[in-house]
């Protein structure tokens, strides 16, 4: 089901608009503070770092921002729409429509072909044959990986992994790319081509990234880089 | 490719990531379908064959006077049909009755002038009874019927023909009570000895035709008409145009005489339905216990599905598309193994022990049947689809951020 949305748009140039962020873990007995108060405005095709130590918060920030978790208070703004509040329902169909991944681990589906991994998003969208077969082959283009649509990805390298994940993630051109740590496993070389492919990626398909990272080589190339310590931004 | 086929080819390609846990899991949905198929198909055939022995042995649908069925005789044939010809030729009219065999019940002594025995006797149209009844009516020496000239012909049971040391050109006394409560004796020669393969019946068993039976209890009268049809299948049809259109005679249909068809029913429903369930059980434990290792393997995957805008159910439908899958092959297999064993058991020439009560055996057989297969085939895939909800339902809903975390 597709959630109707209130039009509430403040700045419809901005991808992210996080307002008064506040999440807790419980642990026990004990009440742990993730996010404290986090206020982030994230323009339409930016390509956004977030840096912090481990336990700062920052996958917690992704998490929410890729709405596979939510806060317990403060407004959040996707696109202009408001949805903060959703149900699991309603931010499953906006995750479906709105926001691609990118793991660390690059989780692509061990038994399904590269194809069949990119192909993925836009089964849940309900997209035809002629369109996914399409898309899929456009993508698989510009990532580099078109001669290799029917491997299986314990057949490819790492950086080719994290080629098609990529791919995965941009195929149904999404609003939002939330990507966790994505050079963390990739040697150095690897590392930067995934990085101008992103980017590269990024601006053809005016999507926003909101990247966790601690490789220097990637804040380099974002636009913007935040850090974030004991669930404060700075 | 459409959505369908895609999943079922991603669903067949996660079956086939650990191939050995599959195979087994396979292999045990096999051998439940093939069970429950050779089990329920040799209780068919059970059912079927003491179903139609029952009916030969009474008529599917038996005649009498009005009060046969409910009141006991004080004298011979005192609820005897008189009219029996008239009634005969009336009732042939009916389009699925094949024969009506008239039958006059009788019983006395039967005497070799040496020793006098207890015997429970028909009267009844003998080369017509062998006819219908078949294997339960077997003869063992000598022929159906008398020759032309000797004294009247009777048929003994063959203990009845040891007890009284009779063989075929033996001759006997019939002793009865008369339907006025006299005493009447028939001379009568023994043309053959039958074995029902009832111990208890064979020890008092004596046939004779209609006129000899009639002449011993000084009657024209006889008990009742045995009605057989075209197929067992038409006598409740049968039964309600006949007693409709004769409310002067009782009507009753084989089933209610049929203690021994119930009996059996009864004992095999209880024994295979309870095999069934165990069956059932199994296949569903180990289905289970299958997709819940395969979950906990996939929970990181189900998580990035998840983060993918899968929805709770679309997960659980994809291992539902794998249990049913598991189910279908193992059905399949079954199915064809058991084809074969139904195919193999008429050469088989395997006996089942006689049951209790009776002293011959009967063939090991397995039938198939087109709603058995579909119902067993149906049971075994939806018992796979649910035991893969069962192992997934839980997963499907878990947190992605947990889900994603977990190693």
């Amino acid at each position: 089901m597709t959630p109707a949305l209130p039009a509430e748009t403040r700045e419809p140039s901005l991808a992210i608009d996080l307002s008064g962020i506040v999440k807790h873990y419980r642990m026990g007995e004990e009440d742990i503070p993730a996010l404290r108060g986090v206020d982030l405005e994230v323009p339409v095709g930016t390509f956004l770092a977030v840096r912090g130590p481990s336990g700062s918060g920052k996958s917690t920030l992704l998490n929410i921002c890729g709405l596979i978790d939510a806060a317990d208070r403060g407004r959040y703004l996707l696109a202009g729409e408001n949805v903060a509040g959703l149900d699991e329902e309603a931010r499953t169909m906006i995750r479906r429509r709105a926001i691609g991944f990118v793991f660390q681990s690059y989780n692509l589906v061990p038994v399904m072909s590269v194809r069949d991994n990119i192909e993925y998003p836009l089964l849940l969208l309900g997209q035809s044959v002629d369109e996914r077969r399409a898309r899929v082959d456009e993508i698989l283009g510009q990532v580099g990986l078109s001669g290799m649509a029917d491997r299986r990805p314990d057949q490819l390298s790492g950086g080719q992994r994290q080629r098609v994940a990529i791919a995965r993630a941009l195929v149904k051109s999404p609003t939002l790319v939330i990507a966790d740590e994505p050079t963390a496993n990739l040697d150095t070389t690897t590392a930067s081509q995934v990085i101008d492919l992103m980017r590269a990626l990024g601006h053809r398909h005016n999507a926003t990234f909101l990247i966790a990272t601690h490789d220097d080589r990637m804040t380099a190339h974002c636009d913007a880089v935040h850090s974030i310590t004991d669930g404060v931004l700075q | 490719m459409n959505v369908q086929f895609a999943a079922l080819r991603l669903a067949w390609r996660n079956i086939l990531r650990n191939r050995r846990r599959s195979l087994v899991t396979i292999l045990i949905a096999t051998v439940g379908c093939l069970s429950i198929l050779v089990a329920s198909g040799f209780a068919l055939y059970t059912y079927d064959m003491v179903r139609e022995s029952s009916a030969g042995e009474f008529g599917h649908i038996t005649v009498a006077g009005k009060d046969y069925f409910t009141r006991d005789e004080e004298t011979p044939l005192q609820y005897g049909i008189s009219d029996h010809r008239e009634l005969t030729a009336a009732l042939l009219k009916e389009a699925s009755v094949k024969r009506i065999l008239p039958r006059v019940s009788l019983s006395g002594l039967v005497s070799n002038g040496d020793k006098s025995v207890i015997f429970l006797g028909i009267g009844a149209d003998v080369p017509g009874e062998a006819e219908v009844r078949g294997d339960i009516l077997k003869l063992e020496a000598g022929s159906l019927t008398g020759k032309p000239g000797d004294p009247p012909a009777v048929l003994l049971g063959v203990d009845l023909a040891k007890s009284l040391n009779a063989k075929p050109g033996t001759g006997l006394t019939l002793l009865a009570t008369t339907t006025s409560g006299g005493i009447n004796a028939v001379d009568v020669m023994v043309a053959g000895i039958v074995s029902t393969g009832w111990r208890e019946v064979d020890k008092r068993l004596v046939y004779t035709d209609v006129g000899t039976a009639q002449h011993l209890l000084v009657s024209d009268r006889v008990s009742t008409l045995s009605v057989y049809l075209d197929s067992t299948d038409a006598t409740p049809a049968a039964l309600e145009r006949l007693a409709m259109a004769d409310p002067a005679h009782a009507y009753q249909p084989w089933w209610v005489q049929a203690f021994f068809y119930h009996s059996v029913r009864g004992l095999y429903d209880r024994v295979f339905g309870l095999l069934g369930l165990i069956i059932g059980m199994l296949v569903f434990f180990s289905v289970v216990n299958t997709l819940a290792m395969a979950v906990v393997e996939r929970t990181r995957e189900i998580g990035t599905m998840r983060a993918m805008g899968a929805m709770p159910g679309e997960i659980v439908a994809q291992f539902l598309r794998e249990g049913a899958l598991i189910g279908a092959v193992g059905a399949l297999l079954g199915t064809l193994l058991a084809a074969g064993i139904v195919l193999a058991s008429p050469h088989t020439g395997l006996q089942m022990p006689p049951p209790p009560g009776r002293s011959v055996g009967y063939p090991l057989l397995v039938i198939a049947t087109l709603p058995l297969y579909l119902i067993t085939n149906t049971g075994i895939i939806s018992l796979c689809a649910a035991a893969a909800w069962f192992a997934s339902r839980k997963a499907a809903k878990k947190p992605i951020v947990e889900a994603l975390a977990h190693v």
